[in-house]
């Protein structure tokens, strides 16, 4: 037994502070609060020390095509979009209230699709960056794998600026993950982005195998590099290299070849197929189908514009194959039915096309035509006439030999990825052909606005594009 | 002077060994010897008073009087007994050489005298305590017709802003303690603990099962808590006390304490409630013959041909037809079941409850949708004979069903055209009106289902090793699991798609937490002359796990198999979130008495988070809180003889916040279940960051607690000022960086300062009559105090230094110009254009400038009537600005009847327009945002209205029965343009009104 001094209550004060420091030392166990990493994530670095996860960063970006950007063939995609925004599709419902400006051109920078389409397409250049600057230190990898990573990320890091500039007009180009630079990134002019987008796809090009990984086609090769290249050359107005580039691609007569039968075009195992989308499960098809097939009339979205279905020449056979009509009494209305499937099936039959070799004829064509060389510009025309059923065109040039080229344009990819619009747009046919159909079109409309909530973020980005 | 005799057992507990060693080296105290204490308390009228607490003074040793009032303890005779129970005041009898007490208890006019205030880690009283902590007790909370308990304390309680985001059962609120702290959104919820046990407010529902029909923060977790299960709830505001929640206390700290049984005879109860809810205010929106002129006109000034796609008006759709949408969607009367049993008793030894509970609520939509809640509540209490060990087992089942349809089915009550077709045709099938429109019904096809079971354990053992020692672990274990799945049948959709059910998809969300917590503590109380002192140490230590699986499943061979995920042709994972959190602390608090007048309350915690990265993970936390009982002066005493009770307190500490989510300082990538070519693809999961830490919060606090005329007038006036730094935020970043945010500390300071006051008067009583009244008031302020080159920073258009968080920066409207009839702003940078980035200076605040409660009851004999008025002074969104253009195809609030008609005009309200013109259609785009949508949205509502008829004691013989009437939300009094200014929304339902009828039975 012991007693205290009942004077000194501190004593008891200095007993709890030494509890306390007792307790701190026990519970500062600082390996309780270290974790391990949950199931669903990997460390960035090990993500690139085997080619399987590697390969699963690469392919993420073609996911992201396929679910939900620019790419897509659902309602967020530019095939559908850029449909109703120039001449293709006709809106019959009325419960779209964001597409709808779409169909009337008469965007406003708040457009949730807007800023879908923007932040989708640099979350994946992200990815593309974040995939250049990790595999160059990935020694795990071969030589080998890591130029068809490289060759990937630097071929999708093209494509998405070009279809941006496309939309937008001058875009940040970015090549790096640094979020310091890329918050205030500035704006580089369509000629700088093309030159961008060429120097990435000269690398691409080079890094890229010619054969393919696999053979659903469903990741790009050197060939499909170098048609992108083609087109932006094209849209560049550098004729002699888009002659060039297209030939090149035209000359792989081992990998392509015009598919003779029209309804085999779009099918999972076209030789005509440059590169195209695997679908998120065996047996998926393509996002189009069932965003354009409707069965009963009047249509419950939208329908192909009466002005698309006169353009098709008599005995066009591509009106047959790939356009389907449904009547409704004395009304008929019509669909894409290029892809033919809007569901799933046993075996997948159709992927979503993203590059195929009519397009390679056509942009050699236009080389062709602008650079006054009328000869080698009809006969590509022709390839494709021909297949179509049509008698071959002879003798045009000039300006005649440019509207063939857009008319052939317009019937072979209607309703494919915006092509129409980027037609009218490098033709400078916008006001003559939109502000004719279209009672709101205005010349600002041949860009959409940057969406609003970019232009907050980043004063560097203003101002908005005229006419918003 | 005491002597104490050393007494240690070898009961130590685990994970208190090794301290108990190195304290039994330190501690050298002695106890004199007790003795056996005897005696009874009865009331004034002389019956025994059963429940009643007889502990010694600073010390933990206590027990209660049994059914004949009768109560034995063990006491020394220096110590002093308190006797004391809830309704009477508490008595201080010191033991001396007496054995047996005769006690009578005076009856306490004001109810409250010698509450035990929950303070978390300890319990003090109103006299006693340092810091600011609000209570609502179980008698409130029954009195209203509620399911989340959140609801049940709106209006009740300073400095706590409540606010309900929707009306469908199952929802959410949002709860404020003191304003916003943080300039991330959702970082400024409260820590909630349940009888010590911290608790995941985070919903464990998935945004895209839940995210139409649930607004906000979705399935509030809230939900799985049976209000009637709940003694008390206690709400930490001040530094003094949250610091002892250290890291996590920066936001308050919502107590919850389950109820427990008293011992005595055992004591059935059963309550059964029944009722209605309904939507108690509609919107004026436009008729069939306001809405085609509205249409009309539109084309008309646009100077655009009528579309063949605008179907109301170009002849396709009748243009007679009438329907008021919002009496078809939400105009039901949802019927609300509450049922209630419980029994409980014991002896002073073992004292037990148990109860169950069952509540049923309908919705207002359209169909049979209901909301389910099952629960049972367990409360085991045992203490030795000796009273020196204790144990107590509280464990609550909760399981609840929730039907709905997937989506709210107010927006539709809004937006449609009032001339849209029939809803059926004629053979009772969904009508299409030839595709021309989406008929609203369908998406009633659409069903979202969830059912979420939750247990929350906990057990609190102690051991009281010396008089002054106790030793004590509180362990802990919640459970939930939640099952989402939502339907989206092939016959929600247009026939005209050619869809059959291969077309039909599902969406699951299975998700499950679990967490534990151990707090092993130690607690020393002694006494020396006219010193007191309490000392506490503990540590806690915390592992919470959750996971979420998603799955995404598509094509069913019928849509009678649509519920079975087995059945889908394809299946997909869409998300697999595994997380978990783990926290570790060591905290302390002394508390000094000094002559019973003044008080020194010291509390500091130091805390590690695995939230944070190596380096970053430890802080230290603390807070000082004094008070003077001036009333105890000799002086005041003398002088001012009214006042019974007055105390000057205040504090000041530092709090934080780790709120900032898991793993977020890792560069990961994440798989995301989407897959291609047969694999599954792998993305970057964030910009990542390895270098934030804390958000730190200074809160001081300055009060005075006045009691006068025996309590008769109790009032409480606080000032608080809290100032948030190293704001931890995701910085919104521009789309360009691939990303929406970073995670990051920002150098800006938030404060928040106000008054609140309550003041509590007894108005009359007498033997018969009494008449209570009770008013809080809160006049908050929050204020961006600095923002480094906020400007330049991405906030820069949501922010300003000097306003409020809640702000919107918005264009200031300044005519509907009379020649074109097109809104107009100010042109802020005088650049003679008016754009979204630069000429948003307008600022409107959305906080607050005050509210409160006024609560009145009344009683006489049986009869008790309770009425809460509810009172909120604020700006929100003006509902006529909310839908889409005024001549669009949406049907509008009547507000836009006002509109620009012809030249010279001078209106508010601009033209109609179709949408289809660029300058009209900006416009209307710029007033959305701009100082016009935004209008008073102050209200006065008359929250809660009880009343209760209690038969005489010997009516039913032993039965006692109580009839009750209670309404909830009954009327609301305000200038708001829209449905209901709490939660301002045309997306989401109102609060609802609810009536019901109940009664209780006892014996």
């Amino acid at each position: 037994m012991k007693t205290i001094n009942p004077n000194t209550f501190l004593c008891p004060l200095k007993r709890s502070a030494l509890f306390l420091l007792l307790l701190l030392n026990l519970t500062a166990c600082e390996s309780f609060v270290e974790l391990e990493l949950p199931d669903d994530q990997l460390y960035g670095a090990g993500v690139f020390n085997d080619y399987t996860t590697a390969s699963a960063a690469l392919t993420d970006i073609y996911a992201g095509y396929r679910d939900n950007t620019l790419l897509t063939g659902n309602t967020e995609g530019m095939s559908y979009l850029l449909g109703h925004y120039a001449d293709e599709l006709d809106l019959y419902t009325s419960s779209l209230p964001n597409v709808e400006p779409f169909n009337t051109n008469s965007l406003l920078p708040g457009n949730p699709y807007l800023a879908i389409q923007w932040n989708n397409s640099y979350n994946l250049i992200f990815a593309a960056n974040s995939i250049l600057e990790a595999v160059p230190n990935a020694v795990d990898l071969t030589p080998e794998q890591q130029n068809q990573l490289m060759g990937e990320a630097l071929f999708n890091r093209a494509l998405i600026h070009f279809y941006l500039t496309q939309l937008y007009g001058a875009i940040p180009y970015l090549s790096s993950t640094d979020y310091e630079t890329n918050r205030s990134a500035s704006r580089k002019e369509e000629v700088e982005v093309y030159q961008r987008c060429i120097e990435d796809l000269a690398r691409a090009k080079a890094l890229l195998p010619q054969a393919y990984t696999n053979a659903s086609r469903t990741r790009p090769n050197t060939w499909a590099c170098t048609a992108v290249l083609a087109r932006v050359y094209l849209y560049a107005n550098n004729w002699e290299q888009a002659a060039e580039e297209a030939g090149a691609v035209l000359a792989q007569q081992d990998y392509y070849a015009l598919n003779p039968e029209l309804d085999e075009v779009f099918l999972v195992n076209s030789r005509e197929t440059l590169w195209q989308l695997a679908p998120n499960a065996a047996g998926g098809n393509t996002t189009e189908g069932p965003q354009f097939i409707f069965s009963t009339a009047p249509p419950p979205d939208s329908a192909l514009s009466t002005v698309l279905l006169n353009s098709f020449e008599n005995g066009d056979q591509r009106e047959q194959a790939w356009v389907q009509t449904v009547t409704e009494g004395t009304n008929s209305y019509a669909f894409a039915y290029k892809y033919k499937q809007n569901t799933n099936t046993t075996v997948s039959l159709e992927h979503s096309i993203m590059l195929r070799l009519a397009e390679v004829y056509l942009i050699r064509a236009e080389a062709y035509a602008r650079l006054n060389r009328p000869a080698p510009a009809l006969a590509d025309l022709n390839a494709l006439r021909q297949r179509a059923g049509l008698t071959p065109l002879a003798g045009l040039d000039g300006t005649a030999l440019l509207d063939a080229v857009v008319q052939e344009r317009r019937v072979e990819l209607f309703t494919e990825l915006g092509h129409r619009f980027f037609d009218l747009k490098r033709f400078d046919k916008l006001d003559a052909v939109l502000g004719e159909l279209k009672e709101s079109w205005d010349a600002t409309d041949r860009i959409f606005p940057i969406p609003q909530n970019e232009l907050e973020l980043n004063p560097n980005l203003r101002p908005q594009n005229d006419g918003y | 002077m005491k002597n104490k005799t050393t007494r240690l057992t070898g009961a130590a507990l685990p994970g208190l060994i090794c301290l108990l060693m190195s304290l039994s080296a330190l501690w050298a105290s002695a106890s004199p010897l007790q003795s056996r204490v005897t005696g009874s308390v009865t009331d004034t009228n002389d019956n025994p008073i059963p429940g009643v607490s007889i502990s010694l003074k600073n010390s933990n040793t206590g027990t209660q009087t049994d059914m004949d009032g009768s109560f034995e303890l063990l006491a020394s005779p220096q110590d002093t007994l308190r006797i004391s129970y809830i309704g009477f005041k508490t008595l201080l009898l010191p033991v001396g050489n007496q054995t047996t007490f005769n006690i009578i208890l005076q009856q306490d006019i004001t109810d409250l005298g010698e509450v035990i205030i929950n303070a978390g880690y300890y319990n003090t009283t109103r006299r006693e305590q340092t810091g600011s902590i609000a209570r609502v007790t179980a008698e409130e909370i029954e009195r209203q017709p509620v399911t989340n308990p959140l609801a049940a304390l709106q209006g009740r309680m300073a400095g706590v802003n409540i606010t309900q985001t929707t009306g469908v059962p199952g929802g959410s609120f949002d709860i404020q303690i003191r304003g916003v702290n943080s300039l991330r959104a959702q970082a400024n919820k409260p820590l909630y603990i349940i009888d010590g046990v911290p608790y995941a407010s985070e919903t464990l529902g998935y945004n895209q099962t839940y995210g139409s029909i649930l607004p906000g923060d979705g399935l509030s977790p809230l939900n799985s808590i049976n209000p009637a299960d709940i003694k008390s709830i206690e709400i930490l505001k001040d530094a003094d006390a949250t610091a002892i929640y250290g890291s996590r206390g920066a936001n308050g700290v919502v107590l919850i304490t389950t109820k427990t049984g008293s011992p005595g005879k055992t004591r059935f109860q059963a309550r059964l409630q029944s009722g209605i809810s309904y939507v108690g205010r509609t919107t004026q929106m436009l008729n069939t013959p306001q809405f085609l002129q509205m249409r009309e006109e539109a084309y008309a000034n646009d100077g655009i041909a009528i579309p063949a796609n605008a179907y109301d008006i170009n002849g396709t759709w009748d243009r007679d037809r009438y329907t008021h949408w919002q009496e078809v969607f939400i105009g039901r009367q949802a019927e609300t079941l509450n049922a209630q049993v419980s029994v409980s008793g014991g002896s002073a030894q073992t004292r037990f409850l148990l109860s169950g509970g069952y509540q049923r609520q309908g919705t207002v939509f359209p169909g049979d949708y209901t909301y389910g809640r099952g629960s049972v509540h367990l409360n085991l209490n045992h203490q030795s004979t000796d009273e020196r060990f204790r144990i107590n087992l509280s464990t609550t089942y909760t399981s609840d069903q929730n039907n709905l349809p997937q989506s709210d089915l107010i927006r539709l009550a809004y937006q449609l055209a009032p001339n849209a077709p029939e809803l059926y045709d004629e053979v009772g099938n969904l009508n299409w009106e030839n595709s021309t429109w989406n008929n609203p019904l369908a998406s009633l096809e659409r069903a979202y289902e969830v059912q979420t079971q939750t247990l929350i354990a906990n057990s609190v053992i102690s051991y009281r090793l010396f008089d002054a020692l106790t030793a004590k672990v509180n362990l802990g274990y919640t459970t939930s699991k939640v099952d989402e799945q939502v339907t989206n049948p092939s016959t929600a959709i247009d026939p005209a798609f050619g869809r059959g059910s291969e077309f039909s998809s599902l969406r699951t969300n299975d998700a499950s937490s679990h967490s534990w917590i151990v707090e092993p503590q130690l607690n020393y109380q002694a006494v020396w002359g006219n010193h007191e002192l309490d000392v506490l140490v503990g540590g806690s230590f915390q592992d919470q796990q959750r996971q979420q699986l998603g799955i995404y499943a598509f094509g069913f061979a019928s849509n009678s198999l649509i519920t079975n995920a087995a059945a889908a042709s394809t299946l997909r994972i869409t998300n697999n979130d595994v997380r978990e959190y783990r926290y570790v602390a060591a905290f302390g608090r002394i508390n000094y008495q000094l002559n019973s007048k003044y008080l020194l309350n010291l509390t500091a915690r130091r805390d590690g988070s695995s939230r944070f990265g190596p380096g970053k993970q430890f802080a230290n936390f603390g807070a000082v809180g004094l008070a003077w009982i001036f009333s105890e002066e000799r002086g005041v005493k003398d002088k001012m003889g009214f006042l019974n009770f007055g105390k000057l307190r205040g504090s000041y500490g530092i709090t934080g916040s780790d709120a900032i989510g898991d793993y977020q300082y890792l560069n990961t990538y994440t798989s995301t279940g989407t897959s291609y070519d047969g694999q599954t693809t792998l993305e970057p999961t964030r910009l990542f960051n390895p270098n934030f830490s804390w958000e730190t919060n200074k809160k001081l606090e300055l009060a005075l607690e006045l009691g006068m005329f025996n309590d008769r007038i109790r009032s409480t006036v606080a000032f608080y000022r809290n100032r948030s730094g190293n704001q931890l935020v995701g910085i919104p970043l521009p789309g360009t960086t691939g990303f929406s945010n970073l995670q990051a500390n920002l150098d800006a300071l938030v404060e928040n300062k106000g008054w609140e006051l309550s003041l509590n008067t007894v108005n009359l009583d007498n033997k018969a009559f009494r008449w209570e009244s009770g008013i809080n008031l809160t006049i908050p302020k929050t204020t961006l105090k600095s923002f480094p080159d906020l400007e330049g920073s991405t906030y820069a258009n949501q922010y300003v230094v000097g306003e409020p968080l809640n702000i919107v920066k918005v264009f200031e409207f300044t005519q509907v110009n009379p020649e074109s009839g097109i809104y107009e702003f100010t042109d802020f940078n005088e650049d003679d254009s008016v754009s979204f980035a630069d000429d948003r200076q307008a600022v409107v605040s959305l906080d607050p400038k005050y509210f409160g409660g006024f609560s009145n009851s009344f009683s006489y004999k049986g009869w008790e009537l309770n009425v809460l008025l509810q009172f909120v002074k604020q700006t929100g969104l003006d509902a006529v600005y909310q839908n889409a253009i005024p001549g669009g195809g949406a049907n509008q609030h009547t507000g836009v009847l006002e509109r620009w008609q012809q030249e010279g005009d001078l209106s508010r309200v601009q033209r109609y327009a179709s949408g289809r013109v660029l300058a009209p259609a900006l416009g209307f785009a710029y007033a959305r945002s701009s100082t016009l949508a935004y209008s008073d949205a102050s209200f006065v509502r008359l929250k809660n209205l009880a009343l209760n008829y209690t038969f005489p004691k010997q009516f039913f013989r032993k039965l006692q029965c109580t009839l009750s009437v209670q309404g909830q939300n009954l009327a609301v009094w305000t200038p708001y343009t829209g449905n209901d200014p709490e939660n301002q929304s045309v997306l989401s339902l109102p609060p609802l009104t609810t009536l019901t009828t109940g009664i209780t039975l006892s014996f």
